[in-house]
């Protein structure tokens, strides 16, 4: 909460900021290779060849991640993501079953996330005085609204003929081809981020949205091109969960919201904007999923993976807050 | 036209009577295109019994949302104190009703005073804790459970309080109600629930406590949630982990219809009763005017979305008119 923050932010030397969200990174590449050498002990079965065998079925919300990571960036939140992933795939999966190749399959997983985008970015740049939070509140239940009418009262689809989708599922030597795709999305999310004006744009709209407004920036152009990028992005997740799981029900895609922003949290991304980046976010991603893949691999109850993202989400928010009480701390001993 | 105007104002400035308006044409609508069948006893005890507990937990959701908060790990609470009671007596460890009811509010009440002082405390975002708590006490309720869960031969003792018929959740209801009614109005603990949401500075300056008034709330919220644990458990019949899931945004949705504002400091306990049933009457109504049960979520998202917005173009205009009045 705000209490004197405002004063405080602004006593906090630039460097200290930047020293402290290297070090996370650095601490979250320890925890990553920590989380390698848990799964290594507790599984034998758990290698470089079945960690990327086993990968893209939870790699596709990582699609979501970098997307996300710039919605937090900007001080906005997308609760939606979820619903869309679960209406983009339903929406694909009856075009593949229509007789659509995969062109059209692709087409129509990734036009129902962008149009899905479009829908919340005019919303909320029309209503700007509207919390993002409300209106994707609003969305999601409709977005999954449409997904069961369509899906009927069976509530799920499956592809009649996987062939369609399969080339999505290759592997590449020992890598699943998603993986390269979360790659180059990756790198073009990280670049563009740090290393365009966009990207300082972005960091300059959730800092101080009305100051960016007067410093010319178009702020509404840029929430539209973010909740628009992040829909898509949610068509581009629902295509590899199709790719891997060929087909959906009504509650496809349930938890993915709270999973991604999990993850750009987990990452050193601020909720309250204009803090963090998606290198880190990027490192938290793989973690979760290398965890996944090892407690799957062990068949203990998978459901404790719930109980350690919680746990991480907190500690790793509490964490700033703790060393800021201890430096106040130590500064008042020399003070006094 | 000076009286028209100023009743139309008296209407949309006052959310609840515009509301109760919104709610009598509904009902006018549903009664007319059912065949008079709708409003019958059974119908409207159903509408309570089915959404007892959105309703009762809207209420600790209104108290979060004043403070400016959020907390969405409500429903994972809720599946950690159900389950806990239906695994005690699934192993015939306490079958003792009241107790159990007991039991289900405590975990809660620590469950949420855990989420209040990791956000007054640590000034963590609520959403972040929150769902940081969402994961975990979910997580806690499956491993508890390990893959098991309570049948409705487990709890059938427990069930009877909840079952059709039984006047146990209208009770809960009721007292749930008048005590958040009088809380909210009349004592000062809800004044500064307010005070803190409209300015949290000005309330602290002003001598208030803020970080524990943020504390009790989630503490408050967290009872309601294990409140309604037991209570799903017992009108349910049954216990399982993955209960309720996701419907800590009905819950909010029932808020914000309400006219609970999610920037903090706007709202009343009279609109969230009337926001959430609102919501409970659209989806009883729904089958009997003739659509099926798969469009209720559509119909829902769409009428939180258009509350929503309506809500915005009213402001607007209110504010335009007023800012013309001042020119003149």
């Amino acid at each position: 909460m705000a209490g004197k923050s405002g004063r405080e932010i602004n006593a906090v030397p630039q460097n200290s900021v930047k020293q402290k969200i290297l070090s996370w990174e650095g601490g979250l590449v320890i925890i990553f290779v920590a989380v390698l050498i848990l799964g290594a002990v507790i599984s034998p079965t758990y290698n470089f060849f079945s960690v990327f065998r086993e990968m893209p079925k939870y790699l596709c919300e990582i699609f979501m991640m970098f997307a996300m990571g710039y919605i937090l960036i900007i001080a906005e939140i997308d609760i939606s993501v979820g619903a869309i992933v679960c209406l983009a795939a339903t929406l694909g999966c009856f075009a593949g079953n229509a007789g659509a190749p995969l062109a059209g399959v692709i087409a129509v997983c990734i036009g129902v996330g962008f149009l899905a985008g479009c829908l919340n970015g005019v919303i909320l740049t029309h209503f700007t005085e509207l919390p993002s939070m409300i209106v994707t509140l609003g969305t999601q239940i409709i977005f999954r609204g449409i997904a069961e009418v369509s899906l009927g009262s069976g509530g799920s689809v499956s592809m009649s003929n996987s062939k369609i989708i399969m080339p999505l599922a290759t592997m590449v030597g020992p890598f699943p081809l998603v993986f390269f795709f979360v790659a180059i999305a990756a790198v073009i999310f990280i670049f563009s981020l740090s290393r365009t004006t966009f990207g300082r744009k972005l960091y300059a709209v959730g800092s101080n949205h009305t100051a960016a407004h007067y410093a010319g920036i178009p702020v509404q152009k840029i929430r539209m091109i973010c909740f628009v990028l992040i829909g898509t992005m949610a068509g581009v997740c629902a295509l590899f969960y199709l790719s891997t799981t060929f087909g959906a029900n009504t509650t496809t895609g349930q938890g993915y919201e709270m999973d991604v922003i999990a993850m750009c949290v987990f990452g050193g991304i601020a909720t309250t904007g204009g803090k963090g980046n998606l290198i880190g976010a990027t490192i938290a991603g793989f973690t979760i999923v290398c965890l996944r893949i090892a407690l799957g691999q062990r068949n203990i109850n998978t459901q404790l993976i719930l109980v350690i993202i919680g746990l991480l989400l907190i500690i790793s928010v509490l964490i700033p807050r703790i060393s800021e009480v201890l430096g106040n701390r130590k500064r008042r001993a020399v003070q006094g | 036209m000076q009286q028209k105007k100023s009743f139309w104002k008296r209407l949309t400035g006052s959310r609840e009577a515009s509301l109760v308006l919104i709610l009598v044409a509904l009902l006018i609508v549903v009664t007319i295109l059912s065949g008079g069948t709708f409003l019958t006893p059974s119908n409207i005890s159903q509408i309570f019994r089915n959404n007892a507990l959105t309703m009762l937990m809207a209420l600790g959701m209104l108290c979060v949302l004043l403070t400016a908060g959020i907390d969405i790990s409500i429903t994972s609470i809720l599946a950690f104190s159900g389950m806990t009671i239906g695994l005690l007596q699934k192993y015939d460890i306490l079958h003792n009703t009241f107790l159990l009811f007991l039991i289900a509010a405590l975990i809660g009440t620590g469950c949420g005073l855990l989420n209040g002082l990791i956000i007054s405390k640590g000034k963590v975002a609520p959403i972040i804790c929150t769902m940081g708590g969402m994961y975990i006490w979910r997580g806690l309720a499956y491993v508890i459970s390990n893959n098991n869960w309570a049948s409705g031969a487990d709890v059938s003792g427990f069930s009877d309080f909840g079952k059709d018929g039984s006047v146990g959740p209208y009770i809960i209801l009721a007292i749930a109600y008048v005590v958040f009614f009088i809380v909210m109005k009349w004592t000062t603990f809800g004044r500064r629930i307010y005070a803190v949401g409209s300015n949290a500075e000005a309330a602290e300056v002003s001598g208030i406590n803020v970080d524990k008034v943020i504390s009790l709330v989630y503490m408050i919220m967290g009872l309601l949630a294990g409140l309604s644990g037991a209570l799903s458990v017992s009108i349910y019949a049954s216990a399982q982990p993955n209960m309720q899931y996701g419907k800590e945004m009905d819950v909010i949705a029932a808020c914000v219809i309400g006219g609970v504002s999610m920037n903090g400091g706007r709202g009343s306990v009279v609109g969230t009763f009337l926001g959430a049933l609102f919501y409970a009457i659209v989806a009883k109504a729904l089958p009997l005017v003739g659509l099926e049960s798969i469009w209720q979520n559509l119909i829902k998202g769409i009428i939180v979305l258009a509350v929503v917005l309506l809500n915005v173009l009213t402001q607007r205009a209110m504010d335009r008119a007023n800012l013309e009045r001042r020119e003149l």
